[in-house]
């Protein structure tokens, strides 16, 4: 075999380049440099890749392998651009801008080069399309129609891979459509750093595996799936489950933990299909975990609270009554109780699930009525890990505690319960919570509360016992704002419709704050957002509309961005 | 650990802790380790290419996909001669086809197999290096030259 | 005047592997006149003035790429040496290290020394288990002499060399898979740049030469670059080994000056064609990865420059001679084969490639050609070359585009009786 092509002999100081460019290029600075690609200047960092540089200019340079989020890897061979002075064509991602460079990314050599690359990589590959999960997000596919030649002149018979392969409890893998770009491997090892991933065997036989015996169980297994560019590996609980251009991609943020990693909903038919992360620098980075990805399941995993029900004392059943006559009952309830027994025996538990409007109203309406004593109970389990997850299961902690209600506090919940236990409450307001289904309260403890008041989206334990339950909407089906647990307020966004008698908790607690009288007629969770913003100080200078699609950091107590990529820098195709 | 279930014996295991200090780095400890193993099993099996990452602190998966990217790692048993004939082309152009054909036809066995008393194994391999023997073969760590068939029959007979 | 062996001169001897039989040869001079009279960069501008260029493949000159290393900063430095001889056709390093691995040892000695490195690396491939047996031998019996270890010959100097064996892979020869081979990975081609005298094995500055391409240094150190100058031909210089197999009397390693004729060395070193009957076909005179040279172009002088100008390459001097009984069809297949078992598989064009090439010789060679074959054959040749990481992908397209344009009317003949006119599908078994 021919040795590698020797480096260039160091150049001479002071050289110039050998052509100056005809289009004048702009001043870098001492840490920049600038260059042309397809006859267009760009000022970029030093160290950064020609692809990147490209990009720049919104100009996209076809790649697989290649990951803003990952090391580079080089082997796709798809991102070849065209470099003068340079005999070869260059791969763009492992090429670094280079002051005065000239690069083409669109010339004739580099079309043909692109298309050679696109006819080796679908020679093995399978004709799955029709059945392949990916169809309509596969790479191969896009890049065939932008790049390919339009026909096959392969006559042989393709090489065999297993397909179908359970390689993890929730990722499928298909060895013949795998392209060996390796991002999965590289994520295992880079980013979930959990290495279960090899390539095994080497050329047109290698394959992506696993060691015999062992799975791709990790808890970020679904990132594999996204960055998958091929339909090599699918998510399990999307496979056949819809065709991709019928989803409609919805931003929102995670619900799953205190993290709120910004995702997309993809719905069809009114309903969520899959969660997949949406790039936030200072949040989440590319990635999500697989708890998150499963979090829209909630939805439709138990009995939903579809009306509101009251229920009168002795009655076996709960009677179904109109919205409006509903929230009159719950505040005859509530005043009574107050009256009999004075405010300081109605208390309520509000969730750290909720969004800042909800929590917000909570406060409002609560305070109108006169109960003072709120507490938020913690949700957590195992343990803050090195990437995205948290202990912390509620995504809007923060957010209780901007609106006046402290952090989600194990303490007050069981000193609460205690007084419940020991018949000191008599009147409950339940926002969110089920501390019966919890086990935090026991259902025949609840003997001595003589109003029991849940707005809840599900048919919950503690709905069930409640004198005046109010359907919510649940996870996904209502805008409003989180705290993340950096500090970072971002807007979670409706993706599918709730039951039709739902209302997101803080229309239910604007209601039920009316009838304390409440003032105020906000109609929409932009004017709650706007009010809290007005009247909460770490919220000021904030607005609805200044939240964006990535949040603004509120205060700055965590480190800031998750992996490396530098904040603000959108790849036009991850 | 039990002596039973060990994945790799002592010594074996020694000469490993030996090479993770022989390197600049440990990780070029390696390939002499599963040399090593094996040394000792006659091939690589699962268990001791696990022990092997854990001697290296490298994932199992990786230990793997090393064993499986180079041909002198068996991934399975072979026979206890285990017959390497040159395929490439300057052998081919003086016999290597007609003395894999021969061997297959005494041994009743295909190229890629291992007679049923374990005796023997037939494997194609690329160039060995040594064209000026061609065809030539290793059985086992020994080199082989200028094979035909009387030395096929020959040898065949003389190894036990 | 007869040609004064230099690189074969004790490999006729008896034991010619000891250290006794080297020493009475002369063996370790050089060594002993760099480590007592000459500093390291000395001996790096001897071997520049020599226009030593690298035995390995590429013919790049040594000296040069020594040059390249960074100025001596915090990082070690390392040597690695090649000896992952595994191009078809090429046996010569593996004569070297069998039978005189002192010279060999001599030259990653003072080459060592050259660069300010104190620890080398003999990579050796895998099947070579005789030749890592000698080797290590060697280097023991140089450890006791004081060769090697601390202080060798009182000098100051210090060097460990360590043999690393490889596991059968033949990508292991291109420098920057050895490197990730020497690592404890799976061979696969590093992206360049950064090149390995910049960041090499551990991310230290590292060279990487060929076993034979050491084992000049000792001449040129004891004799002078200006006595080196006068062997060969213009740039060109040196003695060279030159492997020779396939359809001739006496294959084996013959040493001549570089710029030889391949006539000469068919005809007179490797006593001719085997059968009297049977002429020249083709010959590929530098390893397999090398274009082949149909019998009429084959009076071409054997050196870095001349085969350049008739369209081949020197390569690793592994000259293949093929008669006319040979079907070229069948050969190119063997190659196929080969390159389709020996691609790493990490790069999209020759992991696929290499494939492709294989399925459609096959085809053609079972007579069931398509008259565009040869003519695809070349194109996706075309689309492999150059696209790749490593050179892998030239050593494939290379022989493909050849074969298929040199005997092109051989492969039409294939598909038009739709069979090997050689009978070759049924020979291959």
């Amino acid at each position: 075999m021919p040795e590698p092509t020797q480096p260039p002999p160091p150049a001479k100081p002071g050289s110039a380049p050998a052509a100056a460019p005809a289009i004048e290029l702009p001043a870098a600075g001492p840490d920049e440099v600038a260059l042309l690609v397809d006859e267009r200047p760009v000022v970029v960092k030093k160290g950064t890749s020609v692809l990147q540089a490209a990009e720049r200019l919104g100009i996209a340079v076809p790649h697989y392998c290649y990951h803003p989020g990952l090391t580079v890897a080089g082997n796709c061979r798809m991102c070849f651009v065209e470099i003068e002075k340079m005999p070869k064509l260059q791969i763009g991602c492992a090429t670094q801008a280079m002051q005065g460079m000239v690069v083409r990314t669109a010339n004739p050599r580099v079309k043909a080069a692109r298309e050679s690359i696109m006819e080796f990589l679908l020679i093995n590959h399978p004709l799955d399309c029709p059945i392949c999960d990916q169809a309509g997000e596969c790479r191969l596919q896009q890049y065939a129609n932008a790049y390919g030649r339009g026909e096959s002149r392969f006559v042989e018979e393709k090489i065999h891979h297993d397909k179908g392969v359970p390689i993890g409890p929730r990722v499928v893998f298909d060895g013949e459509r795998c392209i060996k770009c390796t991002r999965c491997i590289r994520f295992c090892d880079e980013v979930s750093k959990t290495h279960e991933l090899g390539l095994f065997e080497r050329g047109g036989h290698a394959i992506i595996g696993t060691f015999p015996g062992k799975s791709l169980d990790n808890d970020y297994s679904g990132n594999t799936v996204d960055i998958c560019p091929v339909g090599a590996l699918t998510w399990k609980p999307f496979r056949f489950q819809a065709r991709v251009w019928f989803l409609r991609n919805v931003p929102s943020v995670c619900t799953g933990c205190a993290r709120g990693c910004n995702v997309e909903l993809a719905v069809y038919d009114h309903r969520i299909h899959r969660i997949t992360p949406r790039r936030n620098a200072a949040v989440n980075d590319y990635w999500m975990c697989d708890l998150g990805r499963q979090t829209y399941e909630k939805l439709y995993d138990r009995p939903r609270l579809e009306r509101p029900a009251v229920r009168a004392a002795g009655a076996a059943a709960p009677a179904v009554l109109p919205s409006p006559e509903a929230v009159d009952r719950a505040a005859a309830l509530l005043r009574e109780t107050v009256t009999r027994h004075g405010a300081a025996s109605v208390a309520a538990i509000v969730s750290a699930r909720l969004t800042l409007e909800d929590l917000f109203m909570a406060r409002q309406a609560l305070r109108q009525a006169g109960i003072t004593r709120v507490v938020v109970p913690p949700h957590e389990s195992g343990e803050d890990d090195a990437l995205l997850l948290r202990r912390d299961k509620t995504p809007n902690a923060r957010g209780a505690e901007l609106v006046g209600f402290g952090r989600p506090d194990a303490a007050a919940t069981a000193k609460l319960a205690g007084d419940i236990a020991a018949g000191h409450v008599h009147g409950l307001v339940v926002v969110g919570e089920d501390p019966v289904g919890d086990g935090v309260l026991k259902a025949d403890r609840l003997a001595t509360i003589e109003a029991l008041v849940v707005i809840d989206a599900w048919q919950t334990e503690t709905a069930k016992a409640a004198h005046v339950a109010l359907p919510a909407t649940g996870p996904y089906e209502a805008d409003g704002v989180v705290v993340n647990f950096q500090g970072h307020a971002q807007r979670l966004r409706r993706g599918v419709p709730a039951p039709a008698l739902a209302e997101p908790s803080w229309r239910w607690l604007r209601e039920l704050g009316r009838r304390f009288g409440l003032a105020g007629s906000w109609t929409t969770a932009s004017a709650v957002f706007d009010q809290a913003a007005a009247e909460l100080k770490p919220l000021a200078s904030l607005s609805w509309r200044s939240l964006g699609g990535d949040g603004h950091r509120l205060v700055s107590t965590e480190a800031g961005p998750v992996s490396g990529a530098p904040a603000g820098t959108q790849a036009l195709e991850p | 650990m039990s002596t039973a279930t060990r994945a790799v014996s002592v010594e074996t295991e020694k000469k490993i802790d030996a090479l993770l200090t022989k390197y600049p780095r440990k990780s070029s400890a390696l390939l002499p380790a599963l040399y090593a193993v094996q040394e000792e099993h006659g091939w690589v099996p699962e268990e001791a290419q696990d022990f092997v990452a854990g001697k290296l602190g490298v994932s199992p998966a990786f230990v793997a996909g090393v064993v499986s990217f180079y041909t002198m790692f068996h991934r399975k048993p072979v026979g206890r001669h285990h017959f390497q004939i040159c395929r490439t082309l300057s052998c081919m152009l003086r016999g290597s086809h007609e003395v894999m054909a021969r061997l297959e036809q005494k041994l009743g066995i295909a190229r890629g197999a291992v007679t049923p008393d374990g005796r023997f194994s037939l494997q194609f391999v690329e160039c060995l290096g040594a064209c000026d023997t061609a065809p030539c073969a290793q059985v086992n760590d020994d080199d082989v030259p200028l094979l035909d068939a009387a030395k096929v029959d020959e040898l065949l007979a003389r190894l036990k | 005047m007869a040609y004064e062996k230099l690189l074969l001169k004790n490999v006729g001897r008896d034991d010619s592997h000891t250290l006794d039989v080297s020493l009475a040869g002369g063996g370790y001079q050089a060594l002993k006149k760099a480590l007592s009279g000459m500093t390291p960069e000395a001996v790096l501008e001897e071997v520049k003035a020599s226009g030593l260029r690298g035995r390995g493949g590429a013919g790049f000159p040594t000296g040069m790429k020594w040059s390249f290393l960074p100025k001596l900063g915090d990082k070690p430095r390392y040597l690695c040496v090649n000896a992952d001889e595994s191009e078809p056709g090429t046996f010569k390093d593996r004569l070297l290290i069998e039978r005189d691995p002192h010279l060999v040892l001599e030259g990653i000695i003072l080459s060592s020394f050259a660069i300010h490195c104190h620890t080398a690396f003999f990579y050796i491939r895998g099947e070579f288990q005789k030749g890592a047996r000698i080797f290590e031998q060697a280097i023991a019996e140089a450890y006791a002499k004081g060769f090697l270890g601390k202080n060798i010959l009182g000098s100051g100097y210090d060097l460990d060399v360590l043999v690393y064996r490889g596991a059968g892979a033949y990508i292991c020869g291109e420098e920057t898979a050895l490197l990730e081979s020497l690592e404890g990975k799976r061979g696969l081609p590093r992206i360049k740049p950064p090149f390995p005298a910049i960041v090499g094995l551990y991310g230290c500055p590292t060279i990487i030469n060929n076993v034979e391409t050491l084992a000049n240094v000792p001449f040129i150190v004891e004799r002078g670059a200006g006595w080196y100058n006068g062997i060969g031909r213009p740039k060109n210089t040196g003695p060279k080994l030159f492997c020779i197999s396939g359809h001739v009397k006496k294959p084996g390693v013959y040493e001549a000056p570089l710029g030889i004729p391949f006539k000469e060395l068919l005809n007179e070193h490797a006593g001719g064609m085997l059968h009297p009957d049977r002429p020249l076909k083709a010959a590929v005179p530098g390893g397999s990865s090398m274009k082949v040279l149909p019998a009429a172009r084959c009076d071409v002088l054997l050196d870095f420059d001349s085969l350049a100008a008739a369209g081949t390459m020197l390569g690793s001097a592994g000259g293949m001679v093929m008669d006319s009984s040979t079907c070229m069809v069948g050969a190119l297949l063997n190659l196929a084969e080969f390159y389709e078992h020996e691609s790493c598989g990490q790069c999209t064009p020759c992991r696929e490639g290499t494939g492709w090439f294989t399925k459609i010789l096959h085809r053609l060679e079972a007579g069931h050609g398509r008259k565009e074959d040869p003519d695809l054959l070349i194109d996706v040749a075309k689309r492999v070359e150059g696209n790749t990481i490593c050179p892998f992908g030239e050593a494939i397209a290379w022989p493909v585009q050849s074969y298929v344009a040199e005997f092109k009317s051989e492969f039409d003949d294939h598909v038009t009786k739709g069979a090997c006119p050689f009978g070759g599908a049924a020979k291959r078994g």
